[in-house]
């Protein structure tokens, strides 16, 4: 190889000697060498890499553990610990020392971010009048700017960020900022402007359970559910019109959850209605929520459809007549104790048999002396009160 | 002079409810973990402990049955805080022996009520023994 | 001038390029895998700047989660490890530690520091695995989370873990061992592709109801089965009382470079393979598992010596034999250290079992292989797994007696064989330095920017030392399936945590 190279050497010049040898080798050895190059460089970039990421990241470490202590002695010395907060003035009347809050320390981007950050961070701990306070501060302070600005940016995480830091601080987004958000291709765009549009909008927050059309992901869910259940202004509907008219089975399945959460009795009887469903997860979910809602009304009709339905259904039923607690249906829990094939099925009904209020402990101790020994295990499992479940 | 200890490992809530509880003329001692708790009631007899349920080595019920086991401890009345809400831990921290459940986000005026009302039954109770 | 090729020189050309063939398709998947792992970083960092997962301890709506960890003889770490467990940060699950029959004092440790008393429980066997003899739950209140089962040893963890996952109550399980030391918010982070998994469309299916007069809405859902996250090496990591308070890369050779690799294997394969819903394996070490699916796909395999990857497959053609979609996904951030094998013994032994275990599972599921009925597990897992993992150590142990042979009779053109080598060489160390570079934007693991360049080194000494071995025993693992050698399980000493000092610098 390197007599070839030296032939070429004697003839032309050394770059063109290069290029020619390259030229002649085999496809496979041109492109090998070519990789070499690339892996070579693309390593070097990164350790780089590495390293000015770790650079950066301990720089600004060092930033924070000089910024955070002061801001916490700010935030301590005139938000908590504020002479107006003690005499019981109105938020909007109390006079912040703003002078204080704007040192050269907090006048950059990284500055006010880490300010913004942490006042959000005490309101999540702290509410009532040092919530309103810590918002007071916000809105003084022109952090709520930043936020906005923030919802301008093409990035859609920054939007969504600047959203969130919003939400968090109760300021109100007008409708006209957030509407349009809400039918924006990145689906967690969509999710967290929804989420935000019911906790501020004045007027009608829970129309998007009309009109959305794509599933609720268990993550909106609990999002939704926490910002519906504390925000304090909110007028709750009552959450049987979605039981009933609603083509989005995510939508009823949450609903279900809101009325056993606010325990609307009215709204059982458009719950009754679901166990004529097709869908099986969905009628489970409608038992849930009779039995968690105690709707007396339910025993009978539960009782008279259990025959008919998946195991699911049943077990739902079963845990259900637990729940609601008549006593009237004592005998068919025993029966399906004794006789069900299915485990399962035998230890719900005795569970529910036992927190039966009117049962009386003849009857279980009959069971018990009467069972087989699997029997005898469940029911002693059931009434052990270390056993949870 | 009454004293209260904190036991909670988040920096906001050590420093805020410190700040609060001194004002209104309570001494504060904070313990960032369940053991450093355990640690300081050996030390000194306090009047109130408040605690977190989400901390490492020792999670709050446990850090709770151990206060109530302790000859230091066991009727000292305690106020749990924490971001979890749901029934179960709620009623698993009174059957411990809790006296008071706040949820974040707390108040500060109603953990000031709170903390004066239990004191001052804990101090007629010592009172009238 | 020209002479016919001769039939050897034939064979010889068609066995070079498809080498070549081979390598080129092995690295060009491990370039795409790279991409698409980033791809996966830059989107959970997204996701990271702004959710608050926290929201999940306040709400009543939070799924419950049954903590499974297998026991056997771990009497000296025991207390800690159950401790560590109780305090992970979430709202509802339980812990079940499953006492594999075991001969030292564990039981009796966990029975009387957690007061535990023996209770009737109702056991539903729906996995089938070794007798249960007791079940124990705490008197004291404080302890409540905590379940201890003593069950008659079962030879592997896949027994014991059935029967935890049969005592369990909770939907999801979370599959560990005892020793390993689980990150706080394990439960939190984890248990958010569960719900955050799009693919979910609302159709319309079919003819109009003839009762009703509507088409009948129906939802596509993706139900994900599985979670996993990146493990690590706890080997000279500070540790107190369960919790990491100082991370560092492990100073022995082997435990480096398994520290190493297995970066590489979490974060640039299994994240890039999760973007495609492609992942082949949630290891036992840490796995958050949708139970339901788990017990209808059968639960764990005690004769498998690949029990994890074992299961996943299972419960990925169960869900393509239903007709139903699934996702199995991964989560870049570490959640789980476990103790490395310290010495050559014992990291031989583990090899050779992951060698057997891998070509057990080819066999066993060999009509998922190419089979379009199992979608992307037949068409991509599977092959995928087959040439470039089972294959990888018998086409490269051939290259290597095919590259003795040409040395040997003169038929080797050194300045070319030395360039593919070059470049085969830097091109691993390239993947290895993206993939400790992709670890580092997850989160700056590490004290020290000279504890990571360490361990990024360590690339280039991998294809010398470690590599080789890794090829051995996987070979060795091979051949003791074929001639059917009993395996030794053996015991790893614990090393214990307790005892590590802080150490300077």
């Amino acid at each position: 190889m390197w007599q070839d190279f030296n032939s070429y050497l004697l003839e032309y010049p050394s770059l063109d000697a290069a290029i020619y040898y390259f030229i002649n080798l085999p496809l496979v050895i041109q492109i090998a060498c070519v990789f070499i190059v690339i892996a070579f460089l693309a390593t070097l970039f990164a350790y780089g890499s590495i390293l000015v990421r770790r650079f950066k990241g301990g720089r600004r470490d060092r930033r924070m553990s000089v910024i955070i202590p002061r801001i916490d002695t700010l935030l301590t010395e005139h938000i908590i610990l504020n002479e107006g907060l003690s005499e019981n003035i109105p938020i909007d009347q109390i006079q912040l020392p703003l002078e204080e809050f704007r040192i050269p320390l907090l006048r950059s981007r990284f500055g006010k971010q880490m300010l913004i950050d942490r006042i959000v961070s005490y309101k999540k701990s702290f509410t009532g009048s040092i919530g309103a306070l810590l918002r007071q501060l916000y809105l003084e302070l022109e952090l709520d700017k930043v936020s906005f600005k923030k919802m301008k940016s093409p990035k859609w995480n920054r939007k969504v960020q600047g959203m969130i830091e919003l939400t968090d601080m109760d300021m109100s987004i007008s409708d006209v900022n957030i509407l349009p958000l809400t039918n924006s291709k990145n689906r967690e765009l969509r999710a967290e402007a929804r989420n935000a549009y019911i906790k501020l909008s004045k007027n009608e927050p829970f129309k998007f359970f009309d009109i959305v059309t794509e599933p609720l992901l268990m993550w909106d869910q609990i999002e939704l559910f926490k910002t519906i259940t504390t925000t304090e202004e909110i007028s709750i509907p009552n959450f049987a019109r979605w039981v009933t008219y609603s083509s989005n089975k995510s939508i009823v399945s949450f609903c279900l959850k809101l009325i056993v959460h606010y325990n609307q009795q009215d709204a059982a009887p458009a719950v009754m209605r679901l166990l004529e469903n097709k869908d099986h997860v969905l009628r489970a979910n409608a038992i849930n929520c009779l039995g968690k809602l105690r709707y007396e009304e339910a025993e009978d009709k539960l009782v008279s459809i259990y025959s008919n339905q998946p195991l699911n259904c049943q077990i739902e039923i079963l845990k259900a007549l637990g729940r609601i607690d008549t006593g009237g249906h004592v005998l068919f829990l025993r029966q399906e104790f004794l006789h069900s094939s299915d485990f399962d099925i035998r230890k719900n009904a005795a569970k529910s048999l036992i927190k039966t209020t009117g049962v009386s402990q003849d009857l279980i101790r009959e069971l018990i002396d009467t069972g087989t020994a699997e029997n005898k295990l469940i029911l002693k499992h059931c009434m052990n009160p270390l056993i949870k479940f | 002079m009454r004293n209260i200890l904190i036991i909670d490992d988040n920096d906001i809530v050590q420093l805020v409810l410190k700040k609060i509880l001194a004002k209104e003329g309570y001494s504060v001692d904070i313990a960032i973990n369940g053991k450093e708790g355990l640690a300081r009631i050996g030390q000194q007899p306090y009047d109130l402990i408040i605690t977190d349920l989400m901390m490492p080595y020792a999670n709050g019920f446990e850090i709770i049955s151990k206060i109530r086991q302790h000859p230091m401890g066991k009727d000292t009345p305690i106020i749990i805080i924490s971001a979890i809400t749901n029934e179960d831990s709620v009623l698993e921290g009174f059957k411990l022996g809790a006296n008071d459940y706040l949820k974040k986000p707390i108040t500060g005026r109603e953990l000031i009520i709170r903390v004066k009302r239990l004191i001052d039954a804990q101090v007629s109770r010592a009172e009238n023994i | 001038m020209d002479e016919p090729l001769s039939f050897w020189e034939h064979i010889r050309n068609i066995y070079e390029s498809t080498v070549f063939i081979y390598g080129m398709t092995m690295l060009l998947c491990y370039a795409l895998l790279a991409i698409l792992s980033f791809i996966g970083i830059r989107r959970a960092q997204k996701r990271d700047s702004y959710s608050d997962y926290k929201k999940l301890l306040g709400s009543p709506l939070a799924p419950g989660i049954s903590v499974i960890a297998p026991a056997f003889n771990e009497g000296v770490t025991i207390i800690q490890n159950v401790r560590s467990l109780l305090t992970l940060n979430y709202s509802r699950f339980e812990v079940i530690i499953v006492n594999d029959g075991s001969t030292d004092d564990t039981l009796e440790k966990l029975i009387s520091e957690f007061e535990m008393v023996q209770v009737d429980f109702a056991y539903n066997e729906k996995i089938k695995s070794q007798p249960v003899r007791r079940i124990f739950k705490s008197a004291n209140l404080a302890y409540d989370k905590l379940v201890v089962v003593d069950k008659v040893n079962g030879k592997s963890k896949a027994d014991a873990s059935n029967a935890g996952i049969n005592v369990s109550s909770f939907p999801y399980f979370l599959c560990t061992d005892v020793d390993c030391i689980i990150e706080k918010d394990t439960l939190l982070k984890m248990i958010q592709p569960f719900m955050h998994e799009e693919g979910n469309r609302i159709r319309e299916v079919g003819d109009p109801c003839p009762e009703c007069g509507y088409i009948h809405v129906v939802e596509e859902n993706r139900r994900v089965i599985a979670v996993g996250a990146t493990l690590r090496m706890v080997n000279n990591c500070e540790v107190e009382e369960g919790v990491i308070t100082r991370m560092r890369p492990p100073r022995a050779l082997i435990p480096r470079f398994q520290e190493m690799e297995y970066i590489r294997s979490y974060v640039l394969g299994k994240l890039g393979w999760s973007m495609i819903n492609c992942v082949p394996n949630v290891s036992g070490g840490l796995g958050l598992f949708d139970k339901e699916v788990c017990i209808k796909a059968g639960g764990y395999d005690p004769r498998s010596f690949g029990e994890d990857m074992d299961l996943v497959t299972r419960m990925c053609t169960y869900m393509r034999d239903n007709k139903q979609k699934y996702a199995v996904r991964y989560i870049p951030s570490t959640q789980c250290w476990t103790e490395g094998p310290p010495n050559l013994k014992i990291f031989s032994r583990q090899r050779t079992r992951w060698g057997r275990g891998l070509i057990q599972i080819m066999s066993i599921h060999k009509k998922i292989i190419f089979n379009p009925k199992y979608g992307r597990l037949g068409m991509v897992v599977f092959p995928y797994n087959l040439f470039f993992e089972f294959l990888a150590p018998i086409v490269e142990i051939t290259g290597i007696l095919y590259y003795i042979y040409i040395v040997v009779t003169g038929q080797i053109n050194w300045h070319y064989a030395l360039i593919l080598l070059l470049f085969v060489y830097l091109y691993a160390v390239m993947i290895t330095t993206f993939a400790i570079l992709w670890d580092q934007i997850t989160y700056r693991y590490y004290k020290t920017w000279r504890e990571v360049i360490g361990l990024a080194m360590m690339a280039f000494l991998e294809p010398i030392i470690y590599h080789p071995l890794i090829v051995f025993f996987a070979l060795r693992g091979y051949y003791y399936f074929i001639t059917g050698r009993k395996h030794v399980w053996g015991n790893m000493q614990r090393q214990g945590f307790g005892r590590a000092k802080p150490q300077a610098g």
